[in-house]
């Protein structure tokens, strides 16, 4: 037993997300507190418990039928989302289609994990070659699919994460570096073109210096960096046409200080909040910034200010840590496993945890624009944390079954 | 992947760029936390906005002819903010508040356990005078303010007070429960109305952000309000109720126990929903001295109990068109089958009592004459099953489903109930000759026959009763309709012709019970019905009618307690209640004595 225990379990990624989700919990717990306990805390200890319940399920299911059920999941999760889409406009609005006794489910949160299952089931085919046209666009077509559906709900957050978990698949599954720039080049462009000119040029720049080094076909290395060079200056062009007010809540997203006032008064609020904590924080409940209700929605997107505020520099670091050697652990798993399908399932995990804490933390600190992502295993959503939980139990599984292939 | 060392460089590329963005962060938290950490500390402090709640107003009632009936009064309120509240004023604020010094440390220790950057309220309704001396005061008074609340104001003098119902402060165990739409110090409705609507009347909290100075005084609207939340205000409610019909059913019942539901037939709309004793709501209107809520709580006549919807009498011959309805209607008996009463009816070795000889009696004169020994033998044909059935369909046994939540379902016994009770085959065709006319185990409430009466005027629409007909959204101002629910009854028109000619004979012709409820001009039709009690108490007097027959408008129940004879007691009320709704004031003068003079029918009361 205890050598069997030993052999399958993965303590490391089990404590990490245990302590994660305790800290989560009292953080939604204090950041709702209202003459005691509120509905919110009781309902996140409910979704812990069920959470942890159906990561040590996973963990322990075959390892094969996961991976033939990928694609059926993938499909059947699709086919929800549809759903919820066209029932949810019939019924007010209101997207409670999926209503278990007052504890709603978002589809598109647990359609992520589906889509990880189908990505990596489809790359791990052994005739699959992202050289090939055909390939790399079913690959899109698999990410696309649900990003769409889920822009239309609407839910822009989301979508990003989707984005990110691809870019890092693809580059796990073997795309070449000419690829990867070819994706990324054109995006940075046009982010960079709203910061400034300067930083367009060092965009193009960085672009024309690592192609050279690359060595690719030159036809194909001109085409890249015309269509980055088109992007940014497409972008720009289009940017100077919009209407003051449009220009303006552009730049506020980039850089919420520019609207102190408005849009960012929720980042200002959250840096005080953080930042007045301190080394060591004003102690659990005592945060003046949590207590007051200065951030709206502080047990969702900005729950990182909460332990930020209260427990200071050592509880934010200590969140920073866990999460970080969470991440670790899991490209370790992705690199230890026998299994490419499995490798690829670790790495999308890996991804979807990695985009969504960097989004949220920096939001949080003022570094990233605010977007509307949740932090895994401490911000406050069922759907949310069971997906988070059923990602762990899969990452468990997969370092079960490190040995298959 | 394809190749290992391929994987071993990609997972470096991977390492090191979570390597990467875990220095980035670490070098942010240390800026924000450790080298900015004064700067954000201070910064927090001086945090100049401060969130003041903004109460929405609660909604109001009208009645159904647009008089307003529940309205609001502004009521100021003392609150102090234990993070800027000085212990050290405590005694002085117990001066001016005549407040124990006790009870605001209590407060403010309550307080800071909940939130305490919160205002917590210590004083609810304080005079102008106290209010002008807080507000010369404020300076040495750091932490200590007042909020404008509002209490509820009864224009009318219909008071209602069990339909309307009153609101009182949360309970810690209902704050832990409503989660976070509620505060400490809110109201909230705890009877009636206030309860059963509650979620329309509260409205939405708003909240202001206002920059306030060092000092704690407040400045101006932080950012211009754009960021505030605005109030949603309570919606209001419109009701089916006819004040001037309620206020005089009250002083009808002025001094007596017992209960009046009249009920719009063609929608189950309540007109006037009274009983008695009741208390003064505008005692219950911000907040009530414990003295107050004490001696109701003890008063041996229960003023605090609904009478109208919670007691579970037996109705009497009230009843008896059940029985009647369900033995046409199956064909057990036609208008032409005759009973010879002689005044008593032999059963086993048991004798049931009529108070009269009424001698060769058809339906439509057993319902008129109330004759007793006509529905002994009835129910031995008719049986009780389908006895149950058609009373079950006329409301009785379950709850009618008013919109206010204080209902009992009352007792309609079946072949299944006594089975359970005194076991199989233990119970004798004897237990069925009470509960034909109405006594014994049978247990009803005013508002179930208030719903029954409306039935027998309506033939067999059964509308459920509720009080409010519309509700309007005061943002969209949006008059949102509440449904109606209705079923109907299957019974033949022609039964519902002959219970009518009985209920219409019962009040005017003679002979009849009900005589006493007769209405110059309009076709009252009305059955009386007496609450036998052991024990030589007085018995209660119950009667149920509609007018006129032809159209009706009113459907009405009466029933006073430990009075006597329904004829005697209950019918006139009735009959007053029916002419001022009808006539929309009384023509009759005096109704006091109209009520004392037919005290007299108990001579010729035939009714038991």
């Amino acid at each position: 037993m205890d050598t069997w225990f030993k052999e399958n379990i993965d303590t490391k990624t089990i404590l990490a997300v245990l302590l994660l989700t305790l800290i989560g919990i009292a953080s939604v717990y204090s950041a709702t507190y209202d003459a005691g306990a509120s509905a919110f805390f009781s309902r996140q200890l409910i979704w812990a418990g069920v959470g942890v319940l159906f990561m040590l399920t996973i963990m322990l299911i075959p390892f094969r039928t996961i991976q033939l059920l990928s694609y059926p999941l993938y499909g059947l999760s699709i086919v929800i989302l549809v759903v919820v889409l066209v029932g949810g406009k019939m019924v007010a609005g209101s997207k409670s289609w999926f209503g278990i006794g007052g504890y709603g489910l978002q589809p598109s949160e647990i359609v992520k994990v589906t889509t990880i299952l189908a990505l990596a089931s489809y790359l791990s085919q052994r005739q699959v070659n992202l050289q090939w046209f055909k390939h790399l666009a079913t690959t899109f077509g698999f990410v696309f699919l649900p990003v769409i559906l889920i822009v239309i709900q609407p839910d822009v957050g989301t979508a990003i994460i989707y984005l990110g978990m691809l870019i890092v698949i693809l580059y796990w599954a073997g795309a070449s570096n000419f690829l990867m720039l070819t994706l990324l080049a054109p995006v940075a462009a046009a982010v960079a073109t709203l910061f400034g000119t300067t930083a367009f040029f060092v965009v193009v720049v960085l672009t024309l210096v690592i192609l050279f080094f690359l060595r690719e076909n030159r036809l194909a290395s001109a085409a890249v960096f015309s269509l980055t060079v088109l992007v940014g200056a497409s972008v720009q062009f289009i940017f100077g046409k919009l209407a003051p007010h449009q220009q303006k809540r552009i730049i506020t997203f980039l850089n919420p200080d520019a609207d102190p006032l408005g849009a960012g008064y929720n980042v200002i609020q959250s840096k005080i909040a953080i930042g007045s904590g301190g080394l060591f924080g004003k102690g659990f409940l005592h945060g003046s910034q949590t207590q007051l209700n200065f951030l709206p929605a502080q047990w969702t997107d900005f729950i990182y200010c909460v332990p930020g505020e209260e427990f200071g520099f050592i509880g934010a670091f200590a969140i920073l840590l866990l999460l970080t050697l969470l991440l670790i652990r899991g490209v370790q798993i992705a690199s230890m496993v026998k299994s490419r399908y499995a490798s690829l399932v670790a790495i999308g995990i890996v991804a979807t945890f990695a985009t969504h804490t960097v989004i949220n933390i920096g939001m949080s600190m003022g570094v990233m624009p605010v977007i509307g992502v949740p932090l895994p295993f401490l911000s406050y959503g069922g759907s949310n944390l069971l997906t988070n939980m059923i990602m762990a139990g899969l990452l468990l599984n997969m370092y079960a079954n490190r040995k298959e292939y | 992947m394809t190749e290992l060392s391929e994987t071993s460089s990609r997972k470096v590329v991977l390492f090191i760029s979570i390597g990467v963005i875990f220095t980035v962060f670490l070098f942010r938290l240390i800026q924000l936390q450790v080298l900015y950490a004064d700067i954000y500390g201070r910064k927090s402090e001086e945090n100049s906005i401060r969130q003041i709640a903004r109460d929405p107003i609660r909604g109001l009632m009208f009645d159904r002819k647009g008089k307003l009936i529940v309205d609001n009064r502004p009521s100021y309120s003392v609150t102090i903010t234990p993070a800027e509240f000085h212990l050290s004023n405590i005694d002085f604020l117990s001066e001016i508040l005549h407040l124990d010094a006790q009870l605001i440390k209590g407060k403010f220790d309550k307080g800071i356990k909940y939130n305490r950057f919160a205002p917590a309220k210590i004083k609810r309704d304080i005079d102008f005078q106290t209010l002008s001396i807080i507000e010369e005061n404020k300076d040495n008074l750091p932490g200590v303010d007042y909020q404008v609340e509002s209490k509820r104001f009864y224009p009318t003098n219909a008071r209602a007070t069990h339909l309307f119902g009153y609101t009182k402060e949360i309970s810690d165990q209902q704050l832990v429960e409503m989660g976070n739409e509620y505060r400490p110090g809110d109201n909230l409705g705890a009877t009636g109305l206030e309860a059963a609507y509650e979620r329309y009347l509260r409205g939405q909290k708003g909240c202001e952000l206002i920059t306030v100075n060092a000092l704690g005084q407040m400045l101006e609207n932080y950012n211009e309000g754009r960021n505030d939340v605005p109030v949603r205000e309570g919606s209001d409610l419109y009701l089916a109720f006819d004040a001037d019909l309620q206020a005089l059913a009250e002083s009808l019942l002025a001094d007596k126990r017992g209960a009046v539901v009249a009920i719009d037939p063609s929608d189950g709309g309540i007109l006037a929903l009274v009983s008695k004793p009741d208390y003064d709501l505008t005692s219950f209107g911000s907040i009530t001295p414990w003295d107050v809520w004490k001696a109701l709580n003890t008063d041996e006549s229960k003023p605090l109990f609904n009478r109208a919807t919670l007691t579970k009498y037996p109705p009497g011959s009230t009843f008896k068109m059940v029985l009647a309805a369900a033995a046409l209607e199956e064909g057990v008996i036609n208008t032409n089958w005759r009973v010879n009463c002689t005044g008593a009816f032999h059963f086993g070795n048991k004798i049931f009592h009529d108070l009269h000889t009424h001698g060769s009696t058809n339906v439509v004169e057993a319902i008129q004459r109330s004759c007793n020994v006509f529905f002994y033998q009835l129910i031995l044909k008719t049986g009780l099953e389908r006895w149950t059935r058609y009373g079950r369909d006329f409301g009785f046994g379950s709850p009618t489903g008013i919109d206010i939540l204080e209902e009992n379902p009352g007792l309609l016994p079946s072949e299944e109930y006594f089975d359970r009770v005194y076991g199989k085959g233990k119970w004798t065709q004897g237990y069925l000759v009470s509960l034909s006319i109405g006594q014994g185990e049978v247990g009803v409430s005013p508002i179930q026959m208030a719903g029954y009466a409306a039935a027998l005027a309506s033939r067999g629409y059964y509308h459920t009763p509720h009080t409010v007909l519309k509700i309007k959204d005061k943002e969209s101002g949006q008059m949102q309709i509440v449904p109606t629910e209705t079923r109907k009854l299957e019974i033949s028109d022609w039964v519902w012709g002959v219970l009518q000619e009985g209920m219409y004979r019962c009040v005017n012709e003679t002979g009849g019970t009900g005589q006493a409820a007769k209405v110059k001009g309009v076709t009252v039709c009305g059955k009386t019905g007496t609450a036998q009690r052991p024990h030589g108490k007085k018995d209660h007097a119950w009667f149920i009618g509609f007018a006129p027959r032809e159209n009706p408008k009113i459907a009405i129940c009466v029933l006073v307690e430990n009075a006597g004879f329904g004829g005697a007691f209950a019918a006139p009320i009735a009959g007053l209640c029916i002419e001022q709704y009808l006539y929309g004031t009384l023509i009759r003068n005096n109704p006091k004595e109209i009520i004392a003079a037919s005290d007299t029918v108990k001579e010729n009361e035939t009714d038991r």
